[in-house]
């Protein structure tokens, strides 16, 4: 009876160990992994657009405030 | 400003909104995703153009400032600066989302590699060039100083086009210009070409308004100078 639970416990061991392994040597792609990446992508595309929207429209308020100050200048 | 300058641009400015929103439908809703690198290969639509924009202007630099050199007509040093001013911003964009896109695709966010280093410091030469301008007494010296830096600036862009060619460079080889045609997807092909047009626009649109400030600042100066008028705070030449 002894011999059969420890065979069991030893068993049950390699098998709650066994995705880890495999993981472990690459084998199985961990589904959190893919997920995180493929959220970082969408992440990484919205600040990419972001950042050139801000600039581009950072230019147009810049240059539009510097044009308002230089016409009233000119005006005065 | 001159009423044709600001018209120019108005029109110009609403067209590249409009290329804008055109692209935006197509990189959010229509154009395929990439295989290997997912959703976000899309950084592409926006990466490119800006990079075609920036060398461009560079370019606009370089001719203007080699023919100020020449003809000293203050025109083309004006359109010079209006130039350099863009082509920073949009080789600043190239430089921040170029890293975004690396950190998924090549699990690092910089990389001492050609074409990355090579627009590096492409973006400080024309650091360089504003800073050349104003760190001297004599600002017709500084204006040739800077020109001579934008013309030779413009010399490293050549470079970062070939260098995925000649060097080890984690860059992929071209997809567009290459002598055999490109080798994109049609439908990634156009939304590339309608990013290029929506980006060329726009900045040919803040091109002239920044071209018309220019023009403001120097006569404000030149009135400054006569004694008409008092420098406002702000307003450098």
């Amino acid at each position: 009876m002894k011999k059969i639970t420890w065979s069991f416990l030893v068993l049950a061991l390699l098998v709650a160990l066994l995705p880890e392994v495999v993981q472990a040597q690459g084998g199985l792609p961990d589904p959190n992994a893919l997920a995180n990446q493929n959220l970082r992508g969408y992440t990484h595309m919205f600040i990419a657009y972001s950042i050139a929207w801000v600039v581009v429209f950072g230019w147009a308020v810049s240059i539009a405030r510097r044009l308002g100050r230089v016409e009233k200048a000119l005006k005065e | 400003m001159s009423p044709k300058i600001r018209w120019s641009g108005a029109v110009l400015g609403f067209l590249g909104v409009a290329l804008v929103l055109v692209v935006h439908w197509q990189v959010f809703f229509w154009v395929s995703t990439e295989r290997t690198m997912g959703v976000v290969q899309r950084i592409f639509y926006v990466h490119v153009p800006s990079a075609w924009v920036g060398f461009m202007a560079f370019g606009i630099v370089a001719i203007c400032s080699a023919v100020y050199l020449w003809l000293k007509d203050e025109r083309l040093d004006m359109a010079a600066v209006a130039a350099a001013e863009g082509g920073m911003l949009f080789t600043a964009v190239v430089l921040l989302t170029g890293p975004l896109w690396a950190r998924v695709a090549w699990g690092t966010w910089w990389t001492w590699e050609p074409r990355l280093t090579l627009t590096l410091l492409l973006w400080f030469i024309y650091l360089g060039y504003f800073l050349v301008r104003s760190s001297t007494e004599n600002p017709e010296r500084g204006k040739r100083f800077a020109a001579v830096v934008g013309i030779v600036g413009a010399l490293d862009i050549p470079l970062i086009h070939v260098s995925v060619q000649y060097f080890r460079s984690l860059h992929p080889e071209p997809v567009v210009m290459k002598p055999e045609g490109p080798s994109l997807p049609g439908d990634m092909l156009t939304t590339l070409f309608t990013g290029l047009a929506a980006f060329t626009v726009l900045f040919f649109a803040f091109f002239l308004f920044r071209y018309g400030l220019e023009r403001m600042k120097r006569a404000l100066v030149h009135r400054q100078l006569a004694g008409d008028a008092p420098l406002p705070e702000g307003v450098a030449s």
